[in-house]
């Protein structure tokens, strides 16, 4: 058993036009993958069923904003890239940074991106995101 | 990026305070593990700098991350006793004002406290009043 602390994960992203790198400063990330349902039900069952149908994900990426540090601007301000592509690539990893270990990867665009100043506390980076084609998920 | 050089804050934090107090009115200052003999009914101060719990910043374990170093800076302010507050408070307005939400190298100072006025000095036969300042500074591994 391993037992795993938030500290331990960190995100890579690329743009579109680059390769997937670190983001240095990120706090935290939250991934949520649903799965449509299909009702199946028909006369005769008792009970209601269903089949798995189309499969989406959206989350977070939380950053202590740091203006110099390696991979924040490229990352934040995908939020303005016009007519985007879904070009960009994440993978999200919960220890350690080894591609397609440990990780969930996919493609996505950044749809908000909320960056809060506050009197007394660190400036931070709050990016939500959705995917867009195949989730790759390398958790076990 | 690099560890966090404690001494190196300390030195920061001491090195803004021993210059404001050597300019005129001299001051004398004392430090952290300095012996010092005073005067007695003259003025001077003693500046103690202290780390605290450090606190998780950023992801990413001993590479691409971030802790928030805390720390506190007491500076106890000595003067005549028997003569009213007002040398004293002289003293702690250049003393306040010198770290009041100030930013250098890299160490954020926040509002200071006090000064504060104590009912037991110590050393005894000082009036005394005491200044503290909260301190972080960022350490990028």
């Amino acid at each position: 058993m391993a037992t795993l602390r938030g500290e331990q994960g960190s995100v890579e992203f690329e743009t579109g036009s680059g390769s997937l790198a670190t983001v240095v400063g990120t706090r935290s990330w939250s991934l949520t993958i649903d799965k449509d349902t299909y009702d199946t039900t028909v006369h005769g069952n008792t009970f209601r069923q269903f089949v798995g149908g189309l499969i989406s994900g959206s989350g977070t990426v939380e950053l202590v904003y740091d203006p110099d540090a390696t991979g924040q601007a490229g990352f934040l301000e995908d939020v303005v890239k016009v007519n985007d592509a879904a070009d960009a690539s994440f993978e999200l990893f919960t220890t350690g940074s080894s591609t397609g270990t440990d990780s969930v990867s996919f493609g996505g665009i950044i749809t908000s991106m909320e960056i809060t100043s506050t009197v007394g506390e660190l400036v931070v980076v709050s990016c939500n995101f959705i995917t867009s084609s195949t989730i790759t998920s390398n958790l076990e | 990026m690099a560890a966090a050089d404690l001494n190196s804050i300390r030195a920061t934090i001491e090195g803004r305070l021993a210059t404001e107090l050597a300019g005129s009115p001299v001051i004398p200052v004392v430090f952290h593990n300095m012996a010092y003999e005073p005067t007695p009914n003259s003025s001077w101060v003693q500046c103690l700098t202290s780390f605290g719990a450090s606190e998780y910043l950023g992801q990413g374990l001993t590479t691409n991350s971030q802790n928030r170093v805390v720390g506190l800076v007491v500076i106890n302010i000595f003067s005549g006793k028997g003569v009213g507050p007002g040398a004293n408070y002289v003293i702690g307005k250049r003393i306040r004002d010198l770290y009041n939400r100030v930013i250098v190298s890299g160490v954020y100072f926040d509002a200071p406290i006090g000064p504060e006025a104590l009912a037991s000095p110590a050393p005894e036969g000082y009036f005394q009043t005491q200044v503290r300042v909260t301190f972080e500074s960022i350490e990028e591994l």
